[in-house]
């Protein structure tokens, strides 16, 4: 045993770039591995914990029916840990004609503390704050430029009230939100008297004991209160805050799922070299007695090694890189909110043993197949690798790739992700299948052009591809990695886009939600520049179909402006006309959003009763959309807006103009001291950003990382190649190639070999990309935009690092001492 | 037919050569000098490490001597750049290994015709040459088979007709028999010998095997790096 140790550890110490580039793939694998399941978990974290926003660590909030509670109305139930009564109230800061909302929030001081301490700038304590001071978040001071001591006004309940700026917090805790605007916090008893709130707290907020669930607690509260008289509800859902994560940490999976393809391949190859390296010391070994079995075990203990000290020291590695990746993020919010780095020690130990086990089972086929090699064969060097007819290959090369291709379209449910995972892998094990045949035909037709374009060194480089394993492994691993490149950055800007750019593919270019009478909207209208202006009628919580609630009703008298200007995807195609045929029509209709439909249980061609309960009318159902730009429920023609419910002023306007910004500019003058929420999408995308396009930013960061990888396993490749080519390039020189002649073909081969891994990676990225969108196609009401650019620059720069990477063997061979290569089998 | 003058086709003159193995610098070669006249065919033999594959390499300008000159058609080939000695590769020699050395994934007849494609030549330019040079060599039907498809006999005739093809003035064979049965060695030999005789082409083989080096007109032993 002390011996095998000795052999492995002297081959690992003695192939010293090998071992280098081997335990970096697996190392770059688990770091990459371990940061996709950590940045999940902390992203997840960082979720809930802005989703919460004052809540804390509280997860039930009771609220009265009527009126205020009163901490004693909670029973004293030993699945409580903490109790926070709070009152809330809302406010409006103006500055130069531009309204933000401030969320008032209050609490007894000791409790909020316990369950959601505010983090003050400079970590101080709040103390003495009484009277009329105000907290405010420094997301929202260095927006404004208010200092500590600062006086600042709100308009509350239509008055201006002033504060004096007490302290300014961190953007964290209490002062965390999801939702536009800020939250600021006063002393208890000044919230009560500036809102004339007398009766107790608005809302309690409970923490749960330790031992305790948040669903048992629910229960047990429900039980022991009058439920016609308190409301008992959950703070946060869970559920919707893991799917949300899940859906935004997709992009760090997909680049753990590339990197474990690369390093199977790159360990897969090395270990085809080693093996071949190694094949008259495994025939020693099996001459003097050594089983199959040791033979096996002797090699792939060697790999247990790469795969341990890679997992070892890639796991500390990923700490430090998730660590600096979390802080990137925090620091890019301007206002700096603490990500902690959740560290899970599922995460931990998945990635190691995933890391062991990926290199054991890529040297594992190469390892098995030489230990399997008749001795005899083997020790007169005649040993061959078994022949698979190629048409056997390519064909079931064909039908995976097809399989893979449809097999997502014609699944449901769960089916899909199962479906979608086969894909993601058959798409890239068939392209290996399929990649040898492709390469022949393409280099029979490199080799017309070159012959043409290079001359003679152009043709034999071309015809030296055929039937070459090292060009066909070559293109393999460069199709891998550009592949990954591509479908990383094409789904990671998707994500960027849906989560920040909520208006994406909406016309408008700008929203003023305020009262506007038709006067108002007039002088919209007028305003130079100003192209498309759509007042519509709102009717927020007060009309029911069918008595369902329905939460937010629009009137327009301009549908089809309406659907370009909120990007309304209907749910058939044909809707759309059928819509704008019906509210043309001056048929009493609604559209109707899907979410709606499927609450109330509505179908296409019902005729539903819209009432707010003093009058009523039977409207038919014309169509059912979806969009992400609005969050309307219903939309009817204005007219019956009018004559039904009795608007007259409009609260919502959306434009378009050749300056949205001047536009704005004059809006927010038209509304004055009037409150009101405007922006320019331009506006609304940068606060949008500001709050979560931060979070993206480690998966650009991490598309380097498989970008080094993707290097290390192209470098990595092509030493291979040369190692396994020096033979052949001796043979050439032999015969009289010339340095230049050899360094021509090289660059050729080597950009043919780019070329084709780009033109395969192309194709295969951009199935890839149809089958990720059709597993989260369901979620999202937004198709992915490709970029052209996108796939052209991904593989333009995949020929760019093998050329970069045949410098090596350029150099190499130069220096070649020929009768070595030659006279040695 | 034996075309042989009295114009040296290559000399070798003062070839020192040394190794340096670790911090022990060897000389395998101590101070050679030789001639070898055009259309003859020279058997070096020897003993296992006695310089003699070393000797044929320098001449044949795969290896360079730590000092002294190696003269083909009067020019002295130690002194050229790679660009010159990949031409003289090309056009005035051949060689023949023990192991053959074909591109695996070539054809014969690519692998035949690659020093003249490495000439910029044209391959449609040589068709009659190469089925000639196949036809000699006993491959016309086996042209379009890869070299893994041949046997060991197969494989070294087409190393010699890749030797050949562009009607070099010398032939370099290291061991040409050394990896063959006795059999198909003698096949090569006679192959050789034909070759020598017919075509007039200066050969200098490096062999272990007398009876090889019964076929040679001439027999240069090499011992201890010195010309015995």
């Amino acid at each position: 045993m002390k011996i095998i140790l000795k052999y492995i550890l002297t081959n690992v110490k003695e192939r010293k770039a090998r071992t280098f580039v081997m335990l970096l793939s697996i190392l770059l694998s688990a770091m990459l591995l371990f940061i996709s399941f950590s940045i999940g978990v902390s992203y997840e974290s960082a979720q809930r914990k802005m989703a919460r926003g004052m809540a804390g660590s509280a997860t039930v909030s009771v609220q009265s029916v009527e009126g205020g509670i009163h901490a004693d109305h909670i029973p004293a139930l030993p699945d409580i840990q903490t109790k926070a009564g709070i009152v809330e109230g809302t406010s409006l800061y103006h500055e130069n004609g531009y309204y933000e909302t401030v969320d008032l929030l209050a609490a007894d001081m000791e409790a909020l503390n316990q369950i959601n301490k505010p983090r003050l700038i400079g970590d101080g304590e709040v103390t003495a704050f009484s009277g009329n001071q105000i907290i405010l978040p420094d997301r929202f001071t260095s927006k404004y430029g208010i200092e500590k001591g600062d006086t600042v006004t709100l308009q509350i309940n239509g008055s201006p009230v002033d504060f004096e700026v007490a302290e300014i917090a961190a953007y964290d805790t209490v002062f965390l939100r999801h939702t536009r605007g800020a939250t600021a916090l006063l002393p208890l008893e000044t919230i009560k008297e500036v809102l004339g709130w007398e009766d107790g707290y608005s809302e309690i907020l409970i923490e749960p004991a330790p031992n305790s669930t948040t669903g048992n607690l629910i229960s047990e509260l429900k039980n022991a209160l009058d439920n016609g008289k308190y409301r008992v509800s959950e703070v946060v859902n869970e559920a919707q805050i893991a799917a949300d994560a899940r859906q935004k940490s997709m992009p760090f999976f997909l680049i753990s799922f590339f990197s474990l393809t690369m390093s199977i391949f790159i360990i897969y190859s090395s270990y085809k070299v080693i093996t071949l390296d190694r094949l008259p010391i495994i025939g020693t070994f099996r001459s003097i007695g050594a089983t199959e079995k040791t033979v096996t075990c002797i090699l792939l203990l060697e790999s247990l090694f790469y795969g341990c000290t890679g997992g070892l020291i890639g796991i500390p590695v990923g700490m430090i890189v998730l660590k600096g990746i979390l802080q990137g993020m925090g620091k890019s919010l301007s206002q700096g909110i603490e990500i902690p780095a959740v560290i899970s020690v599922p995460g931990v130990i998945l990635s190691f043993a995933v890391a062991v086990i990926v290199s054991l089972f890529s040297a594992w086929l190469p390892v098995c197949r030489a230990s399997r090699l008749p001795i005899k064969d083997i020790v007169l060097g005649t040993a061959e690798e078994k022949y698979i007819p190629r048409p056997l290959i390519v064909g079931i090369g064909i039908v995976l790739f097809i399989v893979s291709a449809l097999l997502p379209r014609f699944a449901s449910g769960t089916m899909l992700y199962l479906a979608g995972g086969f894909s993601l892998s058959g798409l890239i094990a068939a392209a290996i299948l399929v990649i040898p045949v492709f390469t022949n035909l393409a280099s029979a037709g490199l080799e017309r052009f070159y012959g043409a374009a290079a001359g003679n060194e152009g043709r034999i480089a071309a015809r030296n591809m055929k039937d070459n394993k090292n060009v066909t492994q070559n293109i393999t691993l460069l199709f891998i990695s550009i592949s990954a490149i591509i479908a990383i950055r094409v789904v990671g800007n998707f994500v960027t886009t849906y989560i920040s750019d909520v208006f994406h593919g909406a016309e408008l270019q700008g929203f003023a939600d305020g009262h506007m009478n038709p006067e108002f909207v007039e002088q919209v209208k007028e305003m130079d520049g100003a192209e498309k202006v759509l007042p519509l009628y709102v009717f927020k919580n007060n009309v029911q179909g069918n008595s369902e609630p329905i939460s937010r009703l629009e009137g327009t008298d301009n549908l089809e402006w309406y659907n370009s200007m909120f990007a309304l995807h209907y749910t058939d195609r044909l809707m759309s006309e059928q819509a704008a045929l019906s509210f043309a029509s001056g048929e009493r209709a609604v559209i109707i959003n899907e979410d709606c439909m499927k609450r109330g249980g509505f179908s296409i061609g019902d005729r539903i009763m819209l009432s707010n309960g003093t009058s009523g009318n039977s409207y038919v159902v014309a169509g059912s959309f979806k969009s992400r730009a609005t969050d309307v429920e219903a939309v009817i023609p204005s007219m019956y807006a009018v004559s039904d419910f009795g608007a007259s002023d409009y609260d919502l306007l959306a434009y378009t103009a050749a300056d949205p910004d001047a536009i704005m500019v004059q809006i927010r003058a038209l509304f004055g001291e009037t409150s009101n929420w405007s922006r320019t999408v331009e506006e609304f995308n940068n606060d949008a950003l500001a709050t979560v396009g931060a979070f993206l930013q480690p998966m650009h960061s991490m598309t380097y990382f498989i970008l080094l990888l993707a290097t290390v396993g192209v470098i990595n490749n092509l030493l291979i190649n040369y190692i396994q080519k020096r033979r052949t390039i001796a043979m050439y020189k032999s015969i009289g190639l010339s340095n230049r002649q050899n360094r021509k073909m090289t660059l050729i081969e080597g950009f043919s070999s780019g070329l084709m891994g780009a033109v395969i990676a192309i194709v295969v990225s951009y199935m890839e990309i149809q089958t990720i969108f059709l597993v989260a196609g369901p979620q999202i009401s937004m198709t992915p935009e490709l970029d052209i650019w996108t796939f052209l620059v991904a593989g333009t720069l995949g020929i760019i690092v093998t050329l970069l990477g045949s410098i090596v063997p350029i150099f190499k061979s130069r220096k070649m001492k020929l009768v070595e290569e030659i006279k040695f089998e | 037919m034996n075309i042989l003058t009295e114009e040296a086709a290559i000399e070798g003159k003062n070839i020192i050569k040394d190794f340096q193995l670790g911090d022990t610098k060897t000389r395998v070669l101590k101070n050679i000098s030789l001639k070898v006249i055009q259309g003859e065919f020279v058997s070096i033999m020897g003993q296992s490490g006695s310089g003699k594959s070393t000797l044929l390499y320098i001449l044949g300008g795969l290896d360079v001597p730590t000092s002294g000159s190696v003269f083909i058609n009067g020019m002295d080939i130690s002194k050229f750049n790679d660009e010159k000695m990949s031409r003289i590769r090309r056009q005035n020699i051949g060689f023949v290994f023990q192991f053959y050395n074909l591109i695996p994934n070539l054809n014969v007849a690519e692998n035949i015709m690659l020093p003249l494609l490495l000439d910029g030549k044209k391959m449609r330019d040589y068709k009659k040459p190469l089925k000639d040079i196949l036809e000699v060599v006993g491959l016309w039907d086996k042209r379009g088979h890869t070299p893994r498809e041949l046997s060991g006999g197969q494989q070294q005739r087409v190393a010699i007709a890749r030797a050949l093809i562009g009607n070099p003035e010398i032939l370099f064979a290291d061991e040409p028999t050394g990896n063959l049965d006795s059999h198909t060695g003698a096949e090569i030999m006679s192959l050789l010998q034909r070759i020598n005789k017919e075509r007039g082409q200066t050969i200098i083989m490096v062999t272990h095997s007398p009876e090889a080096a019964k076929s040679s007109s001439r027999v240069i032993t090499v011992s201890d790096g010195q010309l015995q």
